[in-house]
């Protein structure tokens, strides 16, 4: 009988050391807490709750504590693990583009099309990613780790994921979480910076309603699209072509069905799986460092970059530009390729000022141009570094 | 007039595509790499011997099998033989940018990699790899009296069209199964960190391109935007029937004469009158709305909460 309990007591102890209990960390705590931190911001305060959700429900899964000698196969980062099978749309970069695809069935780049000057904000606001890779640099990553991490300023959650897979696969779970985190924020960052550099003139500038945009122009914008960039910059084709091609399935017209899975279902299958598997992978022992903290802080920085360099063009541009032709300059912060976020705070601000001034549309332009502009920029990094 | 010029156009992507086609380079994926011949002490075979080897690389990016090719060696003209690479070993699948090394003792009954024929040290050496359909991939003669023992004639790196004896000394040492150049450092890294240690070169250049790319679109949309301008314009004043001018002329006419037009209209058809009881006064008004000032752009929506 003693012998019995003794065996039960063994087991029990056994058993114990298996538990979350057992192996939680102050790391396993304060990922936790950054996880709920995020589901509260989702649901409370609606900030992305489609990517933070999901997110912030994968910090909980990746930091639950185990005993990580027992080769249960349950980490994100052991090898045939479920989660690790899951994880590999991020690592070998299959997700990004497959998003990509169902952005572009999704999106309407009539605003573009219409009025193509605004394509070069999307390029301007592009100096985030590289303000952001030079304080990288001068921080002391090497040039790889500060192209990865300067990306974030491109504010394209997909376009951040798959060029860290390739340039920093080991910094990748922080730059994800910090550039989805940043998107998730714009609401926050760029309102003072679009306020601060713009005068109230500026502010009610009425733009020019767009023309009324073809069918022919919008199945041409794709394929010229694909064809003047990726021979520009194949090294971006990946994402590039995937957001053209996704854009002719809607813009044909011949092709509904596909438009409509690659914009519904497709793309929120990848979301879920991209935003819980990037969650996961902030496993507190892989995620809690100090470079960690050295990207959270530069993601910041280069929004505030792009988001400055985007409004100063516009201004600088506006030098250029016919009286009757100005560009509203709060629309400058819209070529951070957030979409559609970043071009609803020009709509926000643009009608505290004027309540009859809709500047929507008109930041869809720069905004779907920050999209291209920002998988360029990707793809130059890649072919520059790789 | 359009029919000749989309002819012209479509000559001149013919005439393009042709040219192209013309400077291609050979594509094929399997090259011979590097060959020891006379072998003294070198790398050793399964069985513990010292026998010539001829290293074949995969320079494309994707598996490439090997099976059912044909290595060919000829000492002299007219004597050719040929080792036909046997199917069903999958050891024949060279993954990408990797090499295969096959051993020439005149032992095939040792396995795969072992070929039916030896090379000869003291002669020249043709050697051949053709694909299963006898399509030559590649060829390499190696010159009598170049190599001494343990030696090997190698392309300068991994599918590089120079070749270069290795003689075993300083860097020119021999590399069966491996890269014939060791890469070990990140060469676009290092000199990034060398040339452009604060990436203001990386962020003018990336810059420019980005630029450049987003330009170019905007040049292609200014036009392709034009066009379709004119071509709407043009299908309006076909399908009413009027000509250039006196569609200028309408685009002209200010607002009051529609106002005046529109209210002979409406007199015509309802209210006959020869004397008017009111007074009408037209006013210009401006319309602040758009399809874009629905609401529905305007803020996120409100959570519903139950």
């Amino acid at each position: 009988m003693g012998d019995f309990i003794n065996f039960l007591g063994n087991n029990l102890a056994d058993f114990w050391t298996y538990t979350g209990f057992a192996n939680a960390t102050v790391g396993h705590v304060v990922m936790i807490l950054v996880g709920l931190v995020f589901i509260y911001l989702a649901v409370a305060k609606e900030f992305e709750p489609m990517l933070l959700i999901p997110i912030g429900f994968g910090i909980l899964i990746g930091n639950i504590p185990f005993n990580m000698d027992a080769g249960l196969k349950v980490g994100i980062y052991e090898e045939g693990s479920v989660l690790n099978i899951l994880y590999q749309g991020v690592t070998s970069g299959w997700y990004p583009p497959l998003i990509f695809l169902g952005i572009g069935a999704m999106t309407d780049f009539s605003a573009l099309i219409s009025n193509p000057k605004l394509m070069l904000i999307g390029a301007a606001a592009q100096f985030g990613i590289f303000g952001a890779y030079m304080i990288a640099l001068a921080m002391g990553f090497d040039p790889m780790q500060a192209g990865a991490i300067g990306i974030i300023g491109g504010a394209d959650g997909p376009t951040a994921i798959f060029l860290s897979s390739k340039l920093a696969p080991n910094l990748m779970g922080a730059i994800a979480v910090s550039a989805y985190s940043y998107m998730a924020l714009v609401p926050v960052i760029q309102p003072p910076i679009m306020r601060l550099l713009t005068t109230k003139n500026e502010r009610i500038i009425r733009m020019k309603p767009p023309r009324a945009v073809s069918h022919t122009e919008k199945v041409i914008f794709p394929i010229i699209g694909l064809l003047l960039t990726c021979f520009l910059v194949p090294s971006g084709l990946p994402l590039l072509g995937m957001l053209f091609f996704g854009n002719l399935l809607k813009e044909s017209g011949v092709t509904r069905r596909l438009a409509n899975t690659a914009s519904g279902p497709l793309i929120d299958t990848i979301t879920i799986l991209l935003g819980l598997t990037v969650g996961a992978s902030t496993q507190a022992s892989e995620f809690l460092t100090f470079d960690s903290i050295k990207i959270f802080a530069l993601g910041a920085l280069s929004f505030v970059i792009a988001t400055t360099s985007g409004v100063i063009f516009v201004k600088i541009f506006n030098l250029f530009l016919k009286k009757d032709n100005k560009i509203n300059p709060l629309i400058g912060n819209a070529g951070v390729s957030a979409v559609p976020d970043s071009a609803r705070i020009s709509q926000v601000i643009g009608l505290e000022y004027d309540s009859t001034n809709y500047l929507l549309m008109h930041a869809m332009g720069p905004n779907v141009a920050g999209v291209i502009g920002s998988a360029v920029a990707a793809g130059i990094l890649l072919g520059f570094l790789m | 007039m359009n029919k000749t010029k989309i002819g012209i156009f479509l000559s001149l992507l013919l005439l393009i595509g042709l040219t192209s086609c013309g400077e291609q380079k050979s594509n094929s994926k399997l090259v011979l790499n590097e060959i020891l011949i006379n072998n003294q002490s070198n790398f050793q075979d399964d069985y513990g011997l010292h026998s010539a080897w001829i290293e074949i690389f995969n320079k494309s990016f994707g598996s490439t099998d090997l099976a059912a090719c044909l290595l060919k060696v000829s000492n002299q003209p007219g004597d050719t033989v040929t080792y036909f690479i046997p199917k069903g070993d999958i050891l024949t699948s060279v993954k990408p940018r990797q090499h295969a090394l096959f051993w020439a003792d005149g032992e095939p009954n040792r396995g795969t990699f072992h070929t039916s024929f030896k090379l000869n040290p003291k002669t020249a050496n043709w050697i051949g790899l053709f694909d299963s359909g006898k399509k030559l991939l590649d060829q390499i003669v190696v010159p009598a009296g170049t190599l001494g023992p343990n030696q090997s004639y190698a392309r300068v790196s991994d599918g590089a069209t120079e070749w270069e004896v290795k003689s075993g000394s300083g860097d020119k040492y021999v590399t069966p199964s491996t890269n014939n150049k060791t890469l070990d450092s990140n060469a676009k890294k290092e000199k990034f960190e060398e040339h452009d240690a604060n990436g203001i070169g990386m962020a003018i250049s990336a810059m420019s391109v980005v630029f450049c790319g987003l330009i170019l679109l905007f040049i292609a949309f200014k036009i392709v935007g034009k066009a379709a301008v004119n071509l709407s314009k043009r299908n309006a004043m076909k399908s009413k029937g009027i000509d250039k001018h006196e569609a200028k002329e309408l685009s002209q006419a200010p607002g009051e004469v529609y106002a005046a037009i529109s209210m002979a209209l409406h007199e015509m058809q309802d209210e006959v009158h020869d004397v008017e009881e009111t007074v009408l006064t037209i006013t210009r008004v401006k319309r602040s709305y758009s399809p874009w000032s629905s609401k529905i752009y305007t803020l996120r929506e409100t959570p519903s909460r139950k």
